[in-house]
C-alpha cells in the first residue's frame, strides 16, 4: 500500500554560515504515515518537528534522504493542490482582510469565483470570524489569526492536512474544535498529520504517533498501545450506595487486587466549556463588543459550523454512532435541545447514501428540499463545482447560512 | 497563470494598503501643480513649458524608478522575512510563477502611475498656453520649437583626411612639427589638424559665402515649414555683437546645372547676435521631391569679421516630422523601459539578499546607471592616462547598465526633437530584451533553487 507521507533517512544538518557548528535538526527519520489516518508527531521544543515538515512540503532542502507526499513531490502543484499546511505560527497579510485573505489562497487553488464564496463563508463560519471577516488580519489576536490560518489549509479540500501545533493560541472551545474537525476529516478518509507537544491533544486525536528527540524517532506505534495499562482495570458507574461500594470492594478482595473509588473529576476542559457557553446564553441578548461576540458568534453557529465541517467533511454527522458525536455534544446547546431542521434533513438525506460519502445519486431526493441542497452537493468537489455554475444556489446559499442563526438567536 | 494573477494582484494591494506607493503618489500629487505654477523659464511661453515638461518628466522618473525599486524589493523581501511565503509557496504554484506574479505586480502599479503621472503633465503642457496670457509671437514660438517633433538634419561630414595627412607630411619635412607641436602625441596633433581643418571648411570671410547641401530632408507636412537653426562663431566681435547675413535656401542644383522650372530658393536676410542659436524659417515646398536641399549663406560686406558655424551644432535644418503627442508617448515609453529594468534589478536583488541590503545595492546601480552614459565618454578622453586594464574592465562593468541618462525623454521633449521609434525600439531590445531579461532569468534561476525557510541571522 501506498502511503500518504513517506519519508526515507530524511536528514537535515544546518550549519553556520562557516560551514562549522552543525546541528542535526533531523537525523536519519524514516517516517510511513499510512493513507486515512491521523499521526502525530511529538517531541520537545527543538526536536526537529517543524524543519522535518519543512523538509516535507519543500521549503528546505534535505542534506541527505528524501520525502515523498501522496506518491510525489510536495512542490509539484498537482501534488500541493491536495496538501492543506498550517505553520507554526500563522503568518499572515496583515494588511488583508479576513475574507481576502481566504480569497487570496482560493485563488492559488485556482477554484472558481462562486466556488471560492462558498467556501469562504462556510470556512469563515466554522472558525467563527464571520463578524470580522472584514478587518485586516493584522490587527487580529493570536488565536483570531491561527483560526484565519487554519481555514486557510482547509481551503482546497485537501486529501493531507499538515498541522504544526494547530492548538497554540486557540481557547478550549477552538481547540476541541479542531480536534473534532480532524477526526471528522479522518473518517472521511483524509491524512492528518499534526505535530505538537500538547499530549492532550495528541492523545485525543491520533491514531498513531512519533516521538522525536533530537531529531531522531525514539517510539512510535499506535497511541492505544503505547499507553494502554494492561494491568489495570476501571470501572465507572453512576452515584450508587456506600454498601453497593462495600460489596464491589469485597469482590475485588476475593481476587486477590486493589481497589480505589473516589468521585470522578470533570475534566477542566468540559468545565470550561459548560460555563462559557453558560455564560454566553445569559449575554446573549446584550452582547455587542467585540470580544464577546467573537466567542459568542462562534457558539451560536456552532450547529452552522457543524454543518459546515460535515460539508467539509461530506460525513452526515446526526447520524454518526453516539459515541463519536460524544465531544460535540457538549458544544452545542442547541443540539441537546433538538436537532435542527436542516440538520434533521441532513440525516434522513445521508440515510440511503450511508456508508460512503454522499454521492451524486443522491441529488434528486434532496432536490425538493430547499434547505438542504447545498450542502449536499457541497459534499463533493465536482458536485460542489457544478453548483457553482448555476444561479439557482446563489439565492439559497445565504438562505441556508442565515437560517440556523436566526432559529439559534431564537432558541436562547 | 491564475496564480500569477492572484499574486499580482496582491502585491498591488501591498504596496497600496502598506502605504509605500501613497508617499511616492502624494508627493507628485503635490509637486506637480506647483511645478506648473511655478516654473517661468527664461519667462517666455516655451522656456515656461519646457521647465515644467523637462522637471515634471524627470521627477516622475526619479520617483517611480525610486518606488520601483523599492516595493520590487520590499514585495518579496518582507514575505520571506515574515514568512507569509510559507503559506503561498506550498500551494500548487512554481516558485517561477511566483516570482513573475510580483514583477506583474509591480509593473502594473508603477505602469499605472506613469500613465496618470505623464497624463496630467501632457495635459498641463497642452493647456498651459491657453491660460497664459502669451503674445501671438511667443504662442507661434512654443507651436514650432516645443509642440512639435523635429528632426535634425546636420550637415554631412567632411572628409579631411587626406589634408590632414598631408599636412602633417609637410611639417615634418620641414622639421617645424617638434617646435609647433612640442609636447603633444601624434594622436593628439592629428586630432587637432582635424579639427582645424574642418572649421575652415565652415567659416566664411567677407564678402564669401559658404554652402551646405542635404539629402533626406521629408517633412511630415509639405505645405509645413523648415527651420535653419544656427550659432555664430566670429574672430572679431562687431561693436553691437550683430552679423548680417544673407541666405538662400532651396535646390541649388537648378542654378549649378542649368536645370528649368523647379521651385525658386527662398531669399532671407537677416541681423543676428553672435554666440547664440537663432533659427528662421523658410516653407518646406523649396525642399526638392528627392530630398535634396542647399543652405547658402553670403557674409555680408556690411560685417567687419569672418563667421564662422562651431562643429557640432552650428547649423542645422529641422522639419516637422512627427506630433508632440507621439512623441510625448515615446518619451513615456523610455521611462516605462527603465521601471521594466529596475524591478527586475530589484527583483534579482530581492532573491539572495535582505531588503537593507538589496535596497543599498539597487540604488547604487542606479545612480551609476544614470550617469554611465557620461561616464563611459569621459573614460573615452580619459583612456590615454589611465592604464589599459583599469579603463577597459571597467569601462566594460558600466557597460553592462543601461545608460539612463543617454536615453533621457527630456533631451528631446525639451528642444521638440523628434525620438524616432528606431530609438525607441533599440532602447527597447537592449534595456529590455536583453539586459532585463538577463537579470529575470537569475532571478528566476535563484529563486527556484534557494531554500525558502533557510534563516540566515
Ligand atoms: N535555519 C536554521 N538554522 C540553524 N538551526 C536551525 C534552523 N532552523 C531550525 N534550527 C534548529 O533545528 C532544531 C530543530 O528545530 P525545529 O524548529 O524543527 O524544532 P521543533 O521541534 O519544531 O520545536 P518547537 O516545538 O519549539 O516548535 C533546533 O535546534 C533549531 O535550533
Ligand atoms: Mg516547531
Amino acid at each position: 500500500m501506498e502511503y500518504a507521507v513517506e519519508t526515507f533517512s530524511l536528514t537535515k544538518i544546518f550549519s553556520d554560515w562557516w560551514g562549522r557548528a552543525k546541528v542535526y535538526a533531523v537525523d536519519d527519520l524514516n517516517l510511513q504515515v499510512q493513507r486515512n489516518e491521523v499521526f502525530g508527531l511529538l517531541g520537545p521544543n527543538g526536536s526537529g518537528k517543524t524543519t522535518a515538515l519543512k523538509m516535507l512540503l519543500g521549503l528546505l532542502h534535505p542534506t541527505k534522504g528524501k520525502a515523498i507526499c501522496l506518491g510525489g513531490d510536495a512542490t509539484d502543484p498537482k501534488i500541493s493542490a491536495r496538501i492543506g499546511f498550517l505553520p507554526e505560527e500563522s503568518y499572515l497579510y496583515r494588511y488583508l482582510t479576513a475574507r481576502e485573505t481566504l480569497d487570496f489562497y482560493g485563488r492559488l487553488f485556482g477554484l472558481d469565483r462562486q466556488v471560492r464564496k462558498m467556501r469562504i463563508e462556510a470556512l469563515l463560519d466554522m472558525v467563527g470570524l464571520k463578524a470580522v471577516a472584514n478587518r485586516p488580519v493584522g490587527t487580529f489576536s493570536k488565536g483570531m489569526a491561527r483560526r484565519i490560518g487554519l481555514a486557510q489549509a482547509l481551503i482546497n479540500d485537501p486529501d493531507l492536512l499538515i498541522l504544526d501545533e494547530p492548538t497554540t493560541g486557540l481557547d478550549p472551545i477552538g481547540t476541541r474544535q479542531i480536534k473534532d474537525l480532524v477526526l471528522k476529516l479522518a473518517k472521511r478518509g483524509k491524512t492528518v498529520l499534526l505535530c505538537s507537544h500538547l499530549l492532550a491533544d495528541v492523545e485525543d486525536v491520533c491514531d498513531r504517533i512519533a516521538i522525536l528527540y533530537g531529531g531522531k524517532i525514539q517510539a512510535k506505534g499506535q497511541v492505544k498501545d503505547l499507553l494502554q495499562q494492561t494491568h489495570k482495570r476501571q470501572i465507572t458507574t453512576d452515584a450508587i450506595s456506600d454498601s453497593a461500594v462495600e460489596k464491589i470492594k469485597q469482590i475485588v478482595r476475593l481476587e486477590n487486587a486493589e481497589c480505589v473509588v473516589s468521585s470522578p473529576m470533570h475534566k477542566l476542559e468540559t468545565f470550561f466549556i459548560d460555563t462559557v457557553v453558560a455564560a454566553q446564553r445569559q449575554a446573549q441578548r446584550t452582547s455587542g463588543a467585540v470580544s464577546t461576540t467573537k466567542i459568542g458568534d462562534f457558539l451560536t453557529r456552532e450547529t452552522v459550523s457543524e454543518n459546515i465541517l460535515d460539508k467539509l467533511v461530506s460525513t452526515p454527522l446526526s447520524q454518526g454512532p453516539p459515541a463519536e458525536r460524544a465531544p460535540t455534544e457538549k458544544v452545542v446547546p442547541a443540539e441537546t435541545a433538538e436537532p435542527k431542521p436542516d440538520e434533521r434533513l441532513l440525516g434522513k438525506l445521508a440515510e440511503p447514501a450511508q456508508p460512503q460519502p454522499v454521492v451524486a445519486d443522491a441529488k434528486p431526493g434532496t432536490k425538493p428540499v430547499e434547505t438542504s441542497v447545498p450542502e449536499q452537493k457541497l459534499v463533493k468537489k465536482d458536485v460542489l463545482d457544478e453548483l457553482a455554475g448555476r444561479s439557482q444556489p446563489k439565492t439559497e446559499d445565504p438562505g441556508q447560512t442565515d437560517k440556523p442563526y436566526a432559529g439559534d438567536s431564537g432558541d436562547a | 497563470m491564475r496564480s500569477i494573477w492572484a499574486v499580482a494582484t496582491n502585491t498591488i494591494k501591498q504596496a497600496l494598503r502598506m502605504k509605500v506607493a501613497l508617499i511616492f503618489v502624494l508627493l507628485l500629487v503635490v509637486l506637480l501643480p506647483v511645478m506648473a505654477l511655478s516654473t517661468t523659464g527664461d519667462y517666455t511661453l516655451k522656456g515656461r513649458l519646457q521647465t515644467f515638461v523637462s522637471y515634471g518628466l524627470s521627477l516622475t522618473s526619479l520617483l517611480l524608478c525610486l518606488l520601483a525599486i523599492i516595493v520590487s524589493i520590499y514585495t518579496v523581501t518582507s514575505e520571506i522575512e515574515q514568512r507569509q511565503i510559507y503559506t503561498v509557496i506550498t500551494k500548487p504554484i512554481r516558485r517561477f510563477q511566483f516570482l513573475l506574479g510580483k514583477l506583474l505586480g509591480v509593473m502594473l502599479l508603477n505602469t499605472g502611475l506613469l500613465i496618470l503621472f505623464s497624463a496630467a503633465i501632457y495635459t498641463i503642457a497642452v493647456y498651459t498656453p491657453r491660460f497664459t496670457k502669451a503674445a501671438d509671437s511667443e504662442l507661434i514660438e512654443a507651436e514650432n520649437e516645443f509642440f512639435t517633433a523635429r528632426n535634425a538634419l546636420a550637415p554631412p561630414e567632411v572628409d579631411v583626411s587626406t589634408e590632414v595627412f598631408e599636412a602633417i607630411q609637410k611639417l615634418q619635412k620641414s622639421g617645424d612639427i617638434e617646435q609647433i607641436y612640442a609636447g603633444m602625441s601624434p594622436k593628439e596633433i592629428v586630432a587637432q589638424l582635424t579639427n582645424l581643418r574642418k572649421l575652415a571648411k565652415r567659416s566664411a570671410d567677407v564678402g564669401h559665402e559658404l554652402i551646405w547641401e542635404f539629402e533626406n530632408v521629408r517633412p511630415r507636412d509639405p505645405n509645413g515649414s523648415l527651420f535653419v537653426r544656427f550659432k555664430y562663431q566670429v574672430s572679431v566681435t562687431p561693436p553691437d555683437s550683430q552679423v548680417y547675413s544673407r541666405w538662400l535656401v532651396g535646390d541649388y542644383r537648378q542654378y549649378k546645372y542649368g536645370m528649368q522650372g523647379g521651385v525658386p530658393m527662398y531669399p532671407v536676410q537677416r541681423k543676428d547676435p553672435v554666440r547664440e542659436f537663432r533659427e528662421f524659417e523658410v516653407p518646406a515646398v523649396v525642399a526638392a521631391e528627392d530630398g535634396y536641399l542647399a543652405v547658402l549663406f553670403f557674409n555680408d560686406p556690411l560685417n567687419i569679421t569672418s563667421v564662422i558655424f562651431p562643429l557640432e551644432d552650428g547649423l542645422e535644418v529641422l522639419y516637422k516630422a512627427d506630433t508632440f503627442t507621439a512623441n510625448f508617448i515615446r518619451a513615456v515609453l523610455l521611462i516605462l523601459f527603465r521601471l521594466i529594468f529596475l524591478a527586475c534589478l530589484g527583483t534579482l536583488a530581492s532573491t539572495f539578499l535582505s531588503f537593507p541590503v538589496a535596497i543599498l545595492l539597487c540604488l547604487a546601480l542606479f545612480s551609476t546607471a544614470s550617469v554611465s552614459g557620461f561616464v563611459i565618454e569621459s573614460f573615452d578622453y580619459l583612456s590615454e592616462s589611465l592604464t589599459a586594464v583599469y579603463s577597459y574592465s571597467l569601462k566594460w562593468l558600466i557597460r553592462l547598465l543601461p545608460q539612463f541618462d543617454k536615453f533621457n525623454p527630456s533631451t528631446y521633449l525639451v528642444p521638440g526633437r523628434l525620438l524616432s521609434w528606431s530609438l525607441v525600439a533599440r532602447v527597447l531590445v537592449f534595456m529590455v530584451c536583453i539586459k532585463a531579461l538577463l537579470l529575470l532569468v537569475f532571478a528566476l534561476i535563484i529563486f527556484s533553487f534557494r531554500e525558502i525557510a533557510r534563516i540566515v541571522v
